[in-house]
Protein backbone atom coordinates (compact mmCIF):
# COMPACT_ATOMS: atom_id res chain seq x y z
CA UNK A 1 0.00 0.00 0.00
CA UNK A 2 2.25 3.07 1.41
CA UNK A 3 4.94 0.99 0.18
CA UNK A 4 6.72 0.11 3.33
CA UNK A 5 9.59 -2.12 2.72
CA UNK A 6 8.80 -4.94 5.28
CA UNK A 7 10.76 -7.95 4.87
CA UNK A 8 10.71 -11.33 5.84
CA UNK A 9 14.17 -12.60 4.84
CA UNK A 10 15.23 -14.15 8.12
CA UNK A 11 18.69 -13.03 8.55
CA UNK A 12 17.39 -9.30 8.39
CA UNK A 13 14.42 -9.86 10.67
CA UNK A 14 17.13 -11.57 13.26
CA UNK A 15 15.16 -14.23 13.60
CA UNK A 16 16.30 -17.19 16.42
CA UNK A 17 13.93 -19.58 14.71
CA UNK A 18 13.55 -21.28 17.74
CA UNK A 19 10.98 -23.83 18.33
CA UNK A 20 9.37 -25.50 21.49
CA UNK A 21 7.01 -28.71 20.82
CA UNK A 22 4.58 -29.30 23.12
CA UNK A 23 4.48 -31.52 26.02
CA UNK A 24 7.51 -32.06 28.07
CA UNK A 25 11.30 -30.60 27.58
CA UNK A 26 13.53 -32.59 29.08
CA UNK A 27 16.55 -30.86 30.36
CA UNK A 28 19.79 -32.36 31.81
CA UNK A 29 20.59 -32.11 35.06
CA UNK A 30 23.34 -29.72 35.32
CA UNK A 31 21.95 -27.01 33.15
CA UNK A 32 19.56 -23.79 33.94
CA UNK A 33 17.48 -24.31 31.02
CA UNK A 34 19.48 -22.20 28.39
CA UNK A 35 20.78 -24.97 26.44
CA UNK A 36 17.23 -26.58 26.19
CA UNK A 37 15.89 -23.78 23.48
CA UNK A 38 18.60 -25.41 21.27
CA UNK A 39 17.25 -28.80 21.55
CA UNK A 40 15.42 -29.37 18.68
CA UNK A 41 16.02 -30.50 14.97
CA UNK A 42 18.06 -28.34 12.84
CA UNK A 43 15.12 -30.29 10.26
CA UNK A 44 12.53 -29.31 12.08
CA UNK A 45 13.26 -25.30 12.18
CA UNK A 46 13.94 -24.98 8.60
CA UNK A 47 10.57 -26.83 7.37
CA UNK A 48 8.04 -25.60 10.23
CA UNK A 49 8.94 -21.62 9.32
CA UNK A 50 5.56 -20.98 11.36
CA UNK A 51 4.63 -17.12 12.11
CA UNK A 52 5.84 -17.58 16.13
CA UNK A 53 9.40 -17.40 14.78
CA UNK A 54 9.31 -13.77 13.60
CA UNK A 55 9.84 -12.02 17.29
CA UNK A 56 9.61 -8.64 18.57
CA UNK A 57 12.93 -7.46 19.50
CA UNK A 58 14.23 -8.71 22.83
CA UNK A 59 15.74 -5.63 24.45
CA UNK A 60 12.01 -4.20 24.12
CA UNK A 61 10.18 -6.63 25.57
CA UNK A 62 12.78 -7.00 28.61
CA UNK A 63 11.95 -3.42 28.73
CA UNK A 64 8.61 -3.60 29.16
CA UNK A 65 8.73 -6.83 31.81
CA UNK A 66 10.87 -5.49 33.62
CA UNK A 67 8.47 -2.31 33.82
CA UNK A 68 5.49 -4.49 34.88
CA UNK A 69 7.46 -6.22 37.78
CA UNK A 70 7.95 -4.00 40.69
CA UNK A 71 11.41 -2.86 40.79
CA UNK A 72 13.73 -5.10 42.35
CA UNK A 73 12.67 -7.90 40.62
CA UNK A 74 15.01 -9.37 38.44
CA UNK A 75 14.00 -11.82 34.91
CA UNK A 76 15.86 -15.17 34.03
CA UNK A 77 16.94 -14.92 30.06
CA UNK A 78 15.11 -18.07 29.25
CA UNK A 79 12.40 -15.93 30.70
CA UNK A 80 12.71 -13.08 28.59
CA UNK A 81 13.10 -15.26 25.33
CA UNK A 82 9.86 -17.46 25.63
CA UNK A 83 7.89 -14.16 26.52
CA UNK A 84 9.01 -13.16 23.17
CA UNK A 85 7.53 -16.07 21.61
CA UNK A 86 4.53 -15.87 23.93
CA UNK A 87 4.15 -12.08 22.47
CA UNK A 88 4.28 -13.22 18.86
CA UNK A 89 2.09 -16.23 19.42
CA UNK A 90 -0.69 -13.24 21.61
CA UNK A 91 -0.23 -11.26 18.45
CA UNK A 92 -0.94 -13.96 15.95
CA UNK A 93 -4.29 -15.10 18.21
CA UNK A 94 -5.55 -11.77 18.24
CA UNK A 95 -5.48 -11.38 15.16
CA UNK A 96 -6.67 -14.30 13.64
CA UNK A 97 -9.06 -15.75 16.01
CA UNK A 98 -11.65 -12.70 15.57
CA UNK A 99 -11.55 -12.63 11.82
CA UNK A 100 -11.51 -17.18 11.95
CA UNK A 101 -15.06 -16.35 13.82
CA UNK A 102 -16.69 -14.07 11.42
CA UNK A 103 -15.33 -15.44 8.34
CA UNK A 104 -17.44 -18.61 9.49
CA UNK A 105 -20.31 -16.75 10.50
CA UNK A 106 -19.70 -15.09 6.97
CA UNK A 107 -19.59 -18.21 5.17
CA UNK A 108 -22.76 -20.31 7.32
CA UNK A 109 -25.05 -17.18 6.44
CA UNK A 110 -23.77 -17.55 2.57
CA UNK A 111 -24.36 -21.67 2.26
CA UNK A 112 -28.18 -20.29 3.03
CA UNK A 113 -28.64 -22.19 6.14
CA UNK A 114 -32.05 -20.92 6.55
CA UNK A 115 -32.57 -20.63 2.94
CA UNK A 116 -32.81 -22.59 0.31
CA UNK A 117 -29.96 -25.28 -0.21
CA UNK A 118 -28.36 -24.11 -3.41
CA UNK A 119 -29.85 -20.49 -3.87
CA UNK A 120 -27.23 -18.21 -3.83
CA UNK A 121 -27.13 -15.18 -1.77
CA UNK A 122 -27.89 -12.31 -3.95
CA UNK A 123 -28.06 -13.36 -7.42
CA UNK A 124 -30.72 -15.25 -8.81
CA UNK A 125 -33.27 -13.18 -6.82
CA UNK A 126 -33.94 -11.14 -9.31
CA UNK A 127 -34.90 -14.10 -11.49
CA UNK A 128 -36.76 -16.06 -9.09
CA UNK A 129 -39.26 -13.37 -8.52
CA UNK A 130 -41.31 -13.98 -11.49
CA UNK A 131 -44.91 -12.70 -12.01
CA UNK A 132 -45.95 -17.22 -12.29
CA UNK A 133 -47.93 -19.30 -9.65
CA UNK A 134 -46.60 -18.10 -5.96
CA UNK A 135 -47.14 -21.00 -4.29
CA UNK A 136 -44.53 -21.55 -2.12
CA UNK A 137 -43.07 -18.75 0.23
CA UNK A 138 -40.09 -19.61 2.03
CA UNK A 139 -38.85 -17.32 4.11
CA UNK A 140 -34.91 -16.99 4.50
CA UNK A 141 -33.04 -14.60 6.96
CA UNK A 142 -29.91 -13.76 4.84
CA UNK A 143 -26.79 -11.57 5.98
CA UNK A 144 -25.88 -9.37 3.02
CA UNK A 145 -22.39 -8.18 2.36
CA UNK A 146 -22.41 -4.86 4.54
CA UNK A 147 -23.73 -6.84 7.04
CA UNK A 148 -27.27 -5.81 7.52
CA UNK A 149 -29.75 -9.05 8.07
CA UNK A 150 -32.34 -8.65 6.12
CA UNK A 151 -35.61 -10.75 5.68
CA UNK A 152 -35.82 -11.43 2.21
CA UNK A 153 -39.16 -13.35 1.07
CA UNK A 154 -37.94 -16.21 -1.66
CA UNK A 155 -40.45 -17.72 -3.95
CA UNK A 156 -40.36 -20.67 -5.86
CA UNK A 157 -42.68 -21.63 -8.43
CA UNK A 158 -44.24 -24.20 -9.12
CA UNK A 159 -45.99 -26.35 -11.69
CA UNK A 160 -49.68 -25.99 -10.97
CA UNK A 161 -52.40 -26.80 -13.50
CA UNK A 162 -55.60 -25.22 -13.00
CA UNK A 163 -58.04 -27.02 -14.78
CA UNK A 164 -60.30 -24.63 -17.58
CA UNK A 165 -57.00 -22.15 -17.49
CA UNK A 166 -55.34 -22.28 -20.25
CA UNK A 167 -51.38 -22.24 -19.12
CA UNK A 168 -50.02 -18.71 -18.92
CA UNK A 169 -46.23 -19.09 -21.21
CA UNK A 170 -43.95 -16.91 -20.51
CA UNK A 171 -41.29 -16.61 -23.71
CA UNK B 1 -6.24 8.21 1.19
CA UNK B 2 -8.20 9.93 4.14
CA UNK B 3 -6.29 8.31 6.42
CA UNK B 4 -3.32 10.97 6.09
CA UNK B 5 -4.77 12.47 9.47
CA UNK B 6 -5.15 8.99 10.98
CA UNK B 7 -1.72 8.36 10.31
CA UNK B 8 -0.25 11.60 11.54
CA UNK B 9 -2.07 11.00 15.37
CA UNK B 10 -0.50 6.82 15.22
CA UNK B 11 2.84 8.71 14.16
CA UNK B 12 2.67 10.98 17.02
CA UNK B 13 1.66 8.21 19.48
CA UNK B 14 4.19 5.95 18.43
CA UNK B 15 7.16 8.76 19.12
CA UNK B 16 5.79 9.90 22.27
CA UNK B 17 6.13 7.23 25.25
CA UNK B 18 3.33 6.12 24.88
CA UNK B 19 4.33 2.57 22.16
CA UNK B 20 8.23 0.86 22.65
CA UNK B 21 7.91 -1.98 20.66
CA UNK B 22 8.34 -1.58 16.64
CA UNK B 23 5.05 -1.52 14.61
CA UNK B 24 6.26 -2.35 12.02
CA UNK B 25 7.85 -5.72 13.34
CA UNK B 26 4.25 -6.01 14.88
CA UNK B 27 2.38 -5.61 11.02
CA UNK B 28 4.55 -8.56 10.09
CA UNK B 29 3.48 -11.04 12.59
CA UNK B 30 -0.08 -10.03 11.89
CA UNK B 31 0.32 -10.26 8.17
CA UNK B 32 1.96 -13.96 8.55
CA UNK B 33 -2.34 -14.74 9.37
CA UNK B 34 -3.30 -16.58 6.55
CA UNK B 35 -6.71 -14.55 6.19
CA UNK B 36 -4.94 -11.10 6.88
CA UNK B 37 -4.93 -8.98 3.83
CA UNK B 38 -4.18 -6.01 4.54
CA UNK B 39 -4.31 -3.87 7.98
CA UNK B 40 -5.93 -1.06 9.39
CA UNK B 41 -3.31 1.86 10.81
CA UNK B 42 -5.64 2.16 13.85
CA UNK B 43 -5.91 -1.82 14.52
CA UNK B 44 -1.84 -1.87 14.40
CA UNK B 45 -1.84 0.92 17.11
CA UNK B 46 -4.28 -0.96 19.40
CA UNK B 47 -2.58 -3.99 18.65
CA UNK B 48 0.86 -2.82 19.40
CA UNK B 49 -0.32 -1.15 22.85
CA UNK B 50 -2.51 -4.44 23.57
CA UNK B 51 0.58 -6.52 23.26
CA UNK B 52 2.61 -3.88 25.31
CA UNK B 53 0.05 -4.51 28.22
CA UNK B 54 -0.35 -8.12 27.83
CA UNK B 55 3.50 -8.55 28.21
CA UNK B 56 3.31 -6.97 31.41
CA UNK B 57 -0.02 -8.43 32.50
CA UNK B 58 1.89 -11.65 31.94
CA UNK B 59 5.12 -10.81 33.70
CA UNK B 60 3.50 -10.19 36.42
CA UNK B 61 1.23 -12.32 37.05
CA UNK B 62 3.71 -15.25 36.67
CA UNK B 63 5.85 -12.54 38.97
CA UNK B 64 3.47 -12.93 41.56
CA UNK B 65 2.83 -16.72 41.26
CA UNK B 66 6.04 -17.58 41.66
CA UNK B 67 6.66 -14.77 44.78
CA UNK B 68 5.45 -17.44 47.36
CA UNK B 69 8.93 -19.41 46.60
CA UNK B 70 10.46 -16.21 48.04
CA UNK B 71 12.76 -15.65 45.27
CA UNK B 72 13.25 -12.22 43.30
CA UNK B 73 13.73 -13.97 39.97
CA UNK B 74 11.05 -14.12 37.52
CA UNK B 75 12.29 -17.99 35.87
CA UNK B 76 10.64 -19.55 32.46
CA UNK B 77 8.97 -22.13 34.97
CA UNK B 78 7.03 -19.21 36.94
CA UNK B 79 5.81 -18.76 33.28
CA UNK B 80 4.87 -22.37 32.67
CA UNK B 81 2.90 -22.96 35.64
CA UNK B 82 0.93 -19.58 35.13
CA UNK B 83 0.42 -20.43 31.62
CA UNK B 84 -1.33 -23.63 32.70
CA UNK B 85 -3.13 -22.43 36.13
CA UNK B 86 -4.34 -18.87 34.27
CA UNK B 87 -7.34 -19.17 32.30
CA UNK B 88 -6.69 -15.92 29.77
CA UNK B 89 -3.12 -17.62 29.07
CA UNK B 90 -4.65 -20.96 28.00
CA UNK B 91 -3.27 -20.21 24.59
CA UNK B 92 0.26 -20.13 25.65
CA UNK B 93 0.22 -23.45 27.01
CA UNK B 94 1.58 -25.40 23.66
CA UNK B 95 4.52 -22.99 23.70
CA UNK B 96 5.08 -22.94 27.02
CA UNK B 97 5.54 -26.31 28.45
CA UNK B 98 6.47 -27.65 32.14
CA UNK B 99 9.96 -28.59 31.92
CA UNK B 100 11.26 -31.59 33.94
CA UNK B 101 14.47 -33.39 34.52
CA UNK B 102 15.27 -36.59 32.36
CA UNK B 103 15.87 -38.48 35.29
CA UNK B 104 12.18 -37.61 37.08
CA UNK B 105 10.75 -37.95 33.76
CA UNK B 106 12.28 -42.10 33.51
CA UNK B 107 10.99 -42.38 36.96
CA UNK B 108 7.46 -41.18 36.90
CA UNK B 109 7.58 -43.56 32.88
CA UNK B 110 8.81 -46.36 35.07
CA UNK B 111 6.17 -46.18 37.88
CA UNK B 112 3.59 -45.45 35.41
CA UNK B 113 4.39 -47.45 32.72
CA UNK B 114 2.48 -45.85 29.63
CA UNK B 115 2.52 -47.13 26.22
CA UNK B 116 4.46 -44.48 24.01
CA UNK B 117 3.05 -43.02 20.70
CA UNK B 118 5.47 -43.49 17.96
CA UNK B 119 7.27 -40.50 17.07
Amino acid sequence: MEGDSSTTDASQLGITGEYMSGGYVLQSPDDDGEESLNDHEDGGMKENFREQDIYLPIANVARIMKNGIPPTGKIAKDAKECVQECVSEFISFITSEPLKLYLQKFREAMKGEKGIPGVSVGEGLGEELTEDNFTNQLPAGIITADGQQQNVMVYTTSYQQIPGVQQIQFS
Amino acid sequence: MSGNKVEDNVDHASNSKGISLPMTRVKLIMKSSPEVSSINQEALLLTTKATELFVQYLALSSFLNGSGKDKNTLSYSDLANTAEETETFQFLTDILPRKILVRDYLKSLEENPVEEADN
